[in-house]
């Protein structure tokens, strides 16, 4: 991985809103085309970060390098080797598919064939639609098109399969992994936990403005030693040591809701109702689910990514 | 350039996509115009009608009758029953009863100087400024009347001039005030209205993140409106000149240089407004906070002279007044662009200065 060319490298970028700090020095490198993510609740600075580096924000200390250009100084040269998608936005909407790529193609010296462009975001048949018209899927499709209408090197996603329905997330994830494919490089931000999986060749964890982990998906949820989770409520406060239930190999508490993590689900589990039964205590929105980076992200912060 | 070009072809396609908005941005003011222009265009907006009865029936009377009757001012009719016309003129049908008693032809060729015939003149009093023009016409008959009678040569007359030599109606006071109307509601309104809500919609930020430059979007922001504005003053000239005879008597490049200072103005406040405004929610009472007072204060409906004096200079630097009044003297007087120097001064001025601000206040997001 060392050995791979950078082709951003972050240094200490602080972003502050009055007493807040949003992005408290980050640095790290993104390699020549991988498809880096990052991952955090609302407001750990995913979005800030991306904005930084896109040049829509300025930062308070701190720069980073994109492409060769530094975006505190050469912030022009770095709009011609990005594109952008930003988290929820609209466009012109009484203007067709067709006539917003070429005017978007348009804002750049040069930019790639449009009909091309226009069949490979899967859109040939809303050509000549108007955008208000488009669903969920076909808009986020559009936005990527339009990152990529002047062929860009690096490619910057806000949260790109937000509010989209699972269908319309999958085709996304395949043409983000297309782009990948032919070369490009991909930085997404994401709260989901199976996007950053499926898709990411790393992932760096924000969590408060901090980068706190930044690995390979596999390697961050082996380091986790479970691959299943048991969650679950008491209606009473009570005092046992968890870590004793049979199977469990670690426990990730918060507040009143419980998490053990163990390899044999079956046996914890009913090790678990025969200590509740004993001690006449009542179990509460009990379940069960697989490992994932989510829980990487409760043992690393005590907290949920998605909180609610 | 070619950005520029279809960011100008964008917004024009937007215009003309958002039907409701073209409709209504037109329909106004030429509903507006036609329905003013009908009520008061015609006349100087003062019509009295009197009724005369007749009791003497005279060769006498009957000259007095034709000598009201000459005054075009009053509508005259004649009555036979003075009890009906005294009814109607407390109902405000009538403005004026004027009775020629018998015996007025008698006295007169009497010729007792020494005891004037007494001519009664009922008017309505709840109606007194009225009443008192008409009482005035009236006065000026008689006094005629008079005169000839003791064959009267008078020492001195007046000699009344007018001094704007064109008989202007109130609909070519109202054209061009319509024009400026909807050249400020569409620019200021227009352009805080869209500015503030493609930056709430992110459609700004967008744009922002290519190498598209600010002032590419802004010069292509003022040609699309600029043709926009242009083709709606036409449409809304032509409807005035179908409607009411309104013609532009002035030269037309006058006409289209005030359209283009007035439309870069409005547009210049429009984006301070969209730069002040936290959403776009309230882009809409702030653009109306600013464009109520110079519609009834700028001159578009009403003179500014009619205004009352605490009012002048706060009216004397509206931007609306000048348009409305540069507008006006080339629509109605023919007046040339060097004559109305001070208008195009002032309004450049506005331009000036709302664009320093407004490059102050403009945020992208």
């Amino acid at each position: 991985m060392e050995t791979q060319q950078e082709i951003i490298k972050v240094q200490k970028l602080v972003k502050r809103y009055g007493d807040f700090t949003a992005v408290d020095g980050s640095e790290f490198s993104v390699h020549n085309g991988e498809v880096f993510g990052l991952l955090g609740p609302n407001g750990a600075g995913k979005t800030t970060t991306l904005e930084m580096l896109v040049g829509l924000r300025k930062p308070d200390e701190g720069t980073a390098i994109v492409g060769g250009f530094d975006i505190t100084k050469e912030l022009d040269k770095v709009k011609e080797v990005i594109g952008v998608q930003l988290q929820s936005t609209t466009l012109f909407e009484l203007l067709t598919v067709d006539e917003i790529l070429h005017l978007y193609g348009s804002f750049y010296r040069e930019h790639i064939s449009i009909p091309e462009l226009i069949d490979d975001m899967l859109l040939t048949e809303k050509k000549n639609s108007r955008i208000k018209g488009l669903s969920g899927g076909q808009k986020q499709r559009l936005a990527i098109a339009l990152a990529l209408v002047h062929d860009p090197q690096i490619i910057f996603l806000d949260e790109p399969t937000t509010g989209l329905d699972p269908q319309a997330r999958r085709t996304l994830w395949d043409i983000i992994l297309r782009l990948k494919e032919r070369g490009k490089t991909v930085v997404l931000t994401t709260h989901y936990m199976d996007e950053a999986h499926v898709l990411c060749d790393r992932i760096a964890i924000m969590d408060q403005g901090k980068l706190i982990a930044l690995d390979t998906p596999s390697e961050l949820v082996r380091n986790l030693q479970s691959d299943s989770a048991v969650e679950f409520k008491f209606n009473d406060e009570v005092d046992i040591a968890l870590s004793e239930i049979d199977g469990v190999k670690q426990v990730g508490s918060q507040k009143d809701v419980h998490v053990l993590y163990t390899d044999d689900l079956q046996k914890t589990l009913t090790s678990l109702i025969a200590i509740a039964s004993e001690k006449q205590l009542k179990l509460v929105d009990l379940q069960t689910r697989t490992a994932t980076l989510e829980d990487v992200f409760i043992h690393m912060t005590g907290r949920r990514l998605r909180e609610g | 350039m070619r950005s520029y070009y279809l960011l100008t072809l964008a917004q024009l396609r937007i215009f003309l996509r958002n039907r409701q908005v073209l409709f209504w941005t037109l329909a106004f003011p030429i509903v507006l115009m036609v329905m003013l222009g009908s009520f008061l265009g015609n006349g100087n907006g003062v019509s009295i009608t009197a009724a005369v009865v007749d009791q003497d029936k005279s060769e006498q009377s009957k000259n007095l009758v034709k000598e009201m009757e000459k005054n075009e001012a009053v509508s005259l009719e004649k009555s036979s029953n003075e009890k009906d016309v005294l009814d109607q003129l407390k109902q405000g049908d009538l403005t004026l009863v004027i009775t020629i008693p018998k015996g007025y032809g008698e006295n007169l060729a009497g010729g007792n100087k020494a005891d004037p015939f007494k001519l009664p003149v009922y008017y309505n009093e709840t109606n007194m400024a009225m009443s008192q023009v008409g009482l005035q016409l009236v006065d000026n008959a008689v006094d005629t009347i008079s005169k000839k009678s003791v064959s009267y040569e008078p020492v001195v007359i007046t000699e009344s001039k007018g001094v704007e030599a064109l008989n202007l109606r109130y609909i070519d006071f109202l054209v061009p005030g319509i024009v400026a109307m909807m050249i400020m509601s569409n620019n200021m309104n227009g352009v805080a209205g869209q500015i503030s809500s493609w930056r709430e919609r992110g459609i700004l930020r967008r744009m922002q993140g290519t190498t598209l430059k600010a002032s590419t979007f802004i010069a292509a922001q003022i040609t699309a409106r600029f043709m926009l504005n242009g083709l709606q003053a036409m449409i809304v000239l032509a409807v005035a000149w179908a409607a009411f005879g309104i013609e532009v008597r002035g030269s037309w490049l006058t006409v289209i240089a005030f359209v283009t200072l007035g439309t870069l103005a409005f547009m210049a406040i429009g984006f301070i407004i969209a730069g002040i405004a936290k959403t776009p929610e309230s882009a809409g009472p702030i653009a109306g906070f600013l464009s109520f007072p110079m519609l009834f204060l700028g001159g578009v409906f009403f003179p500014i002279r009619d205004m009352p004096e605490f009012l002048q200079p706060f009216v004397q630097i509206l931007p609306i007044a000048h348009l409305s009044h540069a507008l006006r003297e080339t629509m109605n007087v023919g007046a040339s662009f060097l004559d109305l120097g001070m208008e195009a001064m002032i309004l450049g001025g506005w331009l000036i200065g709302a664009f320093i601000v407004a490059s102050f206040t403009f945020k992208w997001e």
